[in-house]
């Protein structure tokens, strides 16, 4: 009981380390922020986020969020970055900002390893494709291959389901979700991706970006100079190429 | 299952956290619900004012917004005073300190109403019976209101704790390492949340359990000499 009362008065008295920026993560999204046994974060985001924060020659505390309070966070001063697999969107430019994207998971294709289909409209007539419904691949397909018999479902895992039966011949979504979700599984076994990588910023938006204060510009730009130094230097891809076995960034710059 | 045993020592010390979080909470909220049953009791008008202002609010405002409002809006207070008063920097609320004081000011207002109850439940009678034997007004209070008043309050005060213990949960969203927090965070990692979550309830029930048996006691205690 003591000890229990000497550790939250610990916990009440900490002061704001004094780090040159606190970054916030997360910790709950694997492989980009996971939270190991001995309670640190560790995954992508961190290793870009040290990565950063040594070519901007700062010094740099990690500071755990929650997601749903992650925004809040960033506003009200607790950290001065959030690096957590956040997407650029406009609804989250109305109260951050962020620097231009450091990773962007592409949308792929999936099928049978023996289907041999192609992602093209000539490809894929006759085929149906599967997606989830209400979601940017759904956009897609609907965009760029209008003629493409298309079944919607509820979740991800009911594509799965009726890709495993028979019942659809692809799907597209996002590729680290099946990738991590899917095909890295027993249930995946005997599939695999075909075709382009998408990310067409019209359905797809902008990608992943570091999200600051709206009134910290000089900081925002600090992080896309440092995204542009690491992806120059190749210690961006060397930290990629521990997680991903495709091209995290995505196309463009 | 063996993911559960390798994070065992940290959900070990987010168990440690919860406990600790409700404990203070506890404190603090029975501070509160004294302070609050004393004013609606025989407070000046502000003071009962004042009181049911707290009780009709915070009794009906749900626990998180109440913890998101303390944590970031009272942040963003101090922050701007602190501005304003020319300081830089400004001090950090502890996401500790915020999830004791949420949930201790949520919980007092419960109290308020718990404590006033028993209050009103103990005979006027004996009051006045310790009037006519010459007590003075504290010694009235301290001697022949307060062993009675809880012995009607216990029942109350136990159901407060068993649900504020539970309520402690709701403070993972400000990012506190708490056990729920821990949990679902291994969970997600090792892809395990089923095991997880499994283990948190388990660690929830244990609390309630020895909760129980010790208010038990403490029921048995204040009871004493009373036919049941």
């Amino acid at each position: 009981m003591k000890r229990v009362l000497a550790a939250a008065l610990a916990v009440l008295a900490t002061p704001a380390l004094a780090a040159d920026l606190d970054i916030c993560v997360e910790g709950a999204y694997p492989p980009f922020s996971e939270t190991t046994a001995s309670g640190e974060v560790v995954g992508f985001d961190v290793d870009i986020a040290n990565a950063l924060c040594a070519t901007m020659g700062k010094s740099c505390t990690l500071v755990q969020s929650e997601w749903d309070g992650i925004i809040p966070a960033l506003i009200e001063n607790k950290c001065d970055a959030i690096i957590a697999s956040m997407s650029i969107t406009e609804d989250r430019k109305k109260v951050i900002d962020f620097s231009e994207k450091y990773y962007q998971t592409p949308a792929k294709f999936i099928a049978a390893k023996d289907a041999g289909l192609e992602d093209t409209p000539a490809g894929l007539a006759g085929k149906v494709v599967g997606v989830q419904r209400g979601t940017t691949h759904q956009q897609f397909m609907e965009g760029e291959f209008a003629d493409v018999e298309l079944r919607l479902y509820g979740t991800q895992d009911e594509a799965y389901l009726d890709l495993q039966s028979g019942r659809i011949d692809a799907i597209v979504a996002d590729s680290v979700a099946m990738s991590q979700g899917f095909l890295a599984t027993e249930a995946g076994e005997g599939y695999a991706f075909f075709g382009k990588d998408y990310s067409i910023p019209k359905y797809h938006g902008e990608g992943a970006g570091i999200g600051v204060r709206q009134s910290d510009t000089e900081l925002r730009d600090a992080f896309t100079k440092a995204i542009e130094a690491i992806r120059a230097d190749g210690s961006y891809d060397a930290i990629a190429r521990k997680y991903f076995d495709f091209d995290i960034y995505g196309a463009g710059t | 299952m063996s993911a559960l045993i390798e994070y065992a020592p940290l959900l070990g010390q987010g168990a440690m956290v919860t406990i600790a979080l409700a404990l203070l909470s506890l404190v603090l909220a029975t501070v509160l619900g004294a302070l609050g049953a004393a004013a609606k009791i025989g407070g000046h008008w502000t003071a009962d004012w004042t009181a049911r202002g707290y009780t009709t609010v915070v009794r009906g405002v749900p626990d998180l917004v109440l913890i998101m409002l303390i944590y970031f809006g009272g942040q963003r207070l101090i922050n701007t005073a602190a501005t304003a008063l020319g300081f830089d920097g400004g001090i950090e609320i502890s996401k500790f300190a915020a999830g004791v004081f949420a949930i201790g000011f949520i919980y007092g207002a419960y109290l308020t109403e718990t404590f006033r109850g028993a209050w009103a439940a103990v005979p006027k009678g004996q009051g006045e019976a310790a009037q006519a034997l010459g007590l003075g007004r504290l010694a009235r209070i301290r001697l022949v209101m307060i062993p009675q008043l809880v012995r009607f309050a216990i029942s109350g005060y136990s159901n407060v704790w068993m649900v504020l213990v539970k309520s402690t949960a709701v403070v993972s969203v400000i990012g506190l390492a708490d056990l729920v927090g821990l949990a679902d965070k291994a969970g997600k990692s090792t892809r395990q949340q089923f095991w997880f979550y499994l283990a948190v309830l388990l660690v929830y029930l244990l609390i309630t359990i020895v909760s129980e048996r010790v208010l038990e006691r403490v029921r048995a205690r204040v009871n004493r000499g009373i036919p049941a």
